[in-house]
């Protein structure tokens, strides 16, 4: 294998993990206040569908990301209500949410947009593509740098701060503490409904900007269930990370990888064998993890 | 007189919530009616009109009723025992996948290949449930994830074998399909003029039989009560393991039925994305969760959210409004009957609290 052919595996690998990192950054924020928030899927899926409506109509791409992360959060705050609020069963919520939305995108595809299946429009605005100057002029990191969008490089600013708010703030700890034990928490005077609401809002809104760069980085366009399992994928990644953001860095990369393997070896494998990929590396992923965490379990007691 | 009263406010409690429901969700597309420009009224009548209230239609509706009732008692059999199987669809994409193959190429009389397929197609979709159950059991692996996963890995791969080695390469070449199955084993059809088949018959046996298990059999009891209470379950000696493998497998095996009715009634051969794109096991999933898992209120409310479909595609081809209108109003619904789960939840709750500000007993 070539350099060249490498730093374009990089470079694809990088623009596929972002909005794996996002919802997996937006999964590990519920994990860590105790919510089982399964609407992830429902929530990106929402964010691509409405950065792009806002984009054709606005023409803004800004605009667009945040109609998108407030679609996001609208979506969030249907589990925030219903979930946590009134306590009904989060797999029910979760997957009716994701339901929901997706035939809510296919409905408001044909009735605002009027057309069926997917959408594209020479209109549309790409995200602007971030070409630093004296990197890009270097051969081996230019390319893999290339094409990047801001939301690409906000995502690991992201999960960094996410991390030091989690793991170095007084707040962070008090938000921690309402996962580990909510009564606990609840006697120090913790609000812990309104923190757990608030994780899923902001789930909503991580979300969303992961769905709107999904619809408007690599493509610029909205198809029917285009978030394809991204938010369960995201679930495992957070899983695997343990809900800590650096180490989710590391494996939303993993299933980033496998997203951009599936797509490249499309030349030599059948595309719906390579399409498989990242879904059994998903469940393999998870295995490999879970064995891990039952050893230590078992080493513990 | 007594008897037939305290019938009637049953059956009344257990219906209140979804008719509320039903309504609510109804008005929820009205709305998205109402910004397409189109009279809500006008457009209920008409779908109303082609799913339940002509002869012709009501036969299209129970033939789309089928598989998604089947697919409703799947996902109750695991969702009842605790276990959250929403891989419905690649299970019964494996099990007919592997129930249409047989009847393509084994060489037998009808009455010897048709069990023969079912049972080939059954042990498909049991296995493809069954390793998501191992992998839980070995690694501890999410149950739900891993049957999420597996349904895109199970159309990928329908879709591969279909595009390639099991194609039928005498049509156009275009459409992506097995052949079809010989007519021997085809399911016999109770008129000439409809497409409502025996499939039909299987479903509602399917619906009485898990009825059955689940009040008289000890798997039936095993199984409830781990979805009830593990820590009983585990203290009453049921071997939680043995109870998740098993109830998995089946209900991955009544997934695989699903597809073999489809397939095997009505389409006759597999064509690429046939599942995915009608989506009965969400269809079903969403039954499921509307009639509160029971298996006589799945066969209904599966009825019920098959007429929406079958209607959805009359307006469809009558109206503005898309086909996916019925899967707005199919969410809000299960949303809604959700929502009231959660009321009565926050309700026992209050009176958990009450009880022990009271000093009362622990609960």
């Amino acid at each position: 294998m070539n350099m060249n052919m490498l730093a374009v595996i990089i470079n694809s690998t990088i623009r596929s993990t972002t909005p794996v990192l996002l919802a997996a950054l937006g999964s590990a924020i519920c994990s860590q206040v105790g919510v089982f928030n399964i609407a992830l899927e429902g929530q990106i899926l929402i964010g691509s569908f409405v950065a792009i409506v806002a984009n054709y109509f606005t023409g803004n791409v800004y605009i667009a990301v945040l109609c998108g992360m407030a679609a996001g959060v609208l979506v969030a705050s249907l589990v925030a209500v219903l979930q946590v609020k009134y306590k009904a069963a989060d797999m029910v919520i979760g997957t009716s949410v994701n339901l929901l939305v997706s035939g809510l995108t296919s409905v408001l595809l044909s009735t605002i947009l009027g057309v069926k299946g997917s959408f594209s429009s020479p209109d549309l605005k790409s995200l602007p593509k971030i070409n630093i100057p004296v990197i890009s002029q270097i051969p081996f990191l230019g390319r893999v740098l290339e094409q990047l969008t801001f939301i690409d490089y906000l995502s690991y600013v992201l999960a960094v701060a996410m991390f030091i708010y989690l793991y170095r703030t007084v707040q962070g700890f008090h938000v921690q503490s309402v996962g580990k034990n909510k009564e606990a928490a609840g006697s120090l005077g913790i609000k812990t409904l309104q923190v757990q609401m608030l994780a899923v809002l902001v789930s909503g809104a991580l979300c969303g900007l992961g769905g709107a760069v999904l619809s408007m980085g690599q493509v610029t366009l909205f198809s029917e269930g285009m978030s394809s399992g991204r938010g369960y994928i995201a679930m495992a990644s957070a899983s695997m990370g343990q809900n800590q953001p650096l180490i989710i860095i590391g494996s939303s990369l993993f299933f980033g990888l496998c997203q951009a393997a599936g797509v490249s070896l499309q030349n030599m494998i059948p595309s719906q064998l390579t399409l498989t990929i990242p879904y059994i590396a998903t469940v393999v992923a998870l295995s490999a993890f879970g064995s891990k965490k039952l050893r230590r379990n078992g080493g513990k007691s | 007189m007594n008897k037939i009263r305290s019938f009637v406010k049953w059956l009344g409690g257990i219906l209140l919530q979804p008719v509320i429901a039903a309504f609510l969700g109804l008005l929820v597309g009205a709305v998205f009616i109402v910004i397409s420009n189109e009279n809500p009224i006008e457009i209920y009548a008409n779908m109303f009109q082609k799913s339940f209230f002509s002869p012709y239609y009501l036969t299209q509706t129970l033939t789309r009723a089928t598989p998604i009732i089947i697919c409703g008692i799947a996902t109750a059999a695991a969702w009842r025992a605790g276990y959250i199987n929403i891989g419905v669809e690649g299970q019964m994409i494996t099990g007919a996948f592997a129930a249409t193959i047989v009847a393509i190429y084994v060489d037998l009389p009808g009455a010897i290949l048709l069990p023969l397929s079912a049972v080939v197609g059954m042990a498909a979709g049991g296995l493809y449930a069954s390793v998501v159950a191992v992998l839980n059991l070995k690694f501890n692996s999410s149950i739900v994830i891993c049957t999420l996963m597996m349904n895109y890995v199970a159309n990928y791969v329908a879709s591969y074998l279909v595009s390639y080695p099991f194609k039928d390469e005498s049509g156009d070449g275009l459409s992506l399909m097995t052949r079809t199955i010989p007519e021997s084993v085809h399911f016999i059809r109770f008129s000439s003029s409809n497409t409502l088949n025996f499939g039909i018959v299987v479903a509602v046996v399917i619906v009485a039989l898990f009825y059955f298990m689940g009040k008289k059999t000890v798997f039936g009891y095993e199984s409830k009560m781990t979805g009830l209470n593990p820590d009983f379950a585990r203290y009453g000696g049921i071997f939680e393991r043995r109870v998740m493998l098993k109830t998995l497998a089946l209900s991955g095996a009544i997934a695989g039925i699903a597809g073999i009715c489809e397939i095997f009634g009505y389409k006759y051969r597999y064509t690429d994305n046939m599942f995915t794109s009608a989506s009965y096991a969400w269809t079903g999933l969403m039954a499921a969760l509307i009639a509160d898992l029971h298996p006589v209120g799945v066969l209904f409310s599966s009825v019920f959210l098959a007429g929406l479909q079958v209607g959805g595609q009359a307006i469809q081809r009558s109206s503005t409004i898309p086909l996916q209108m019925a899967t707005v109003i199919q969410s809000s619904i299960t949303l809604f009957v959700s929502a009231k789960l959660g009321i009565k939840f926050l309700k026992s709750n209050r009176l958990k609290k009450k009880r022990r500000e009271q000093g009362g007993g622990s609960l």
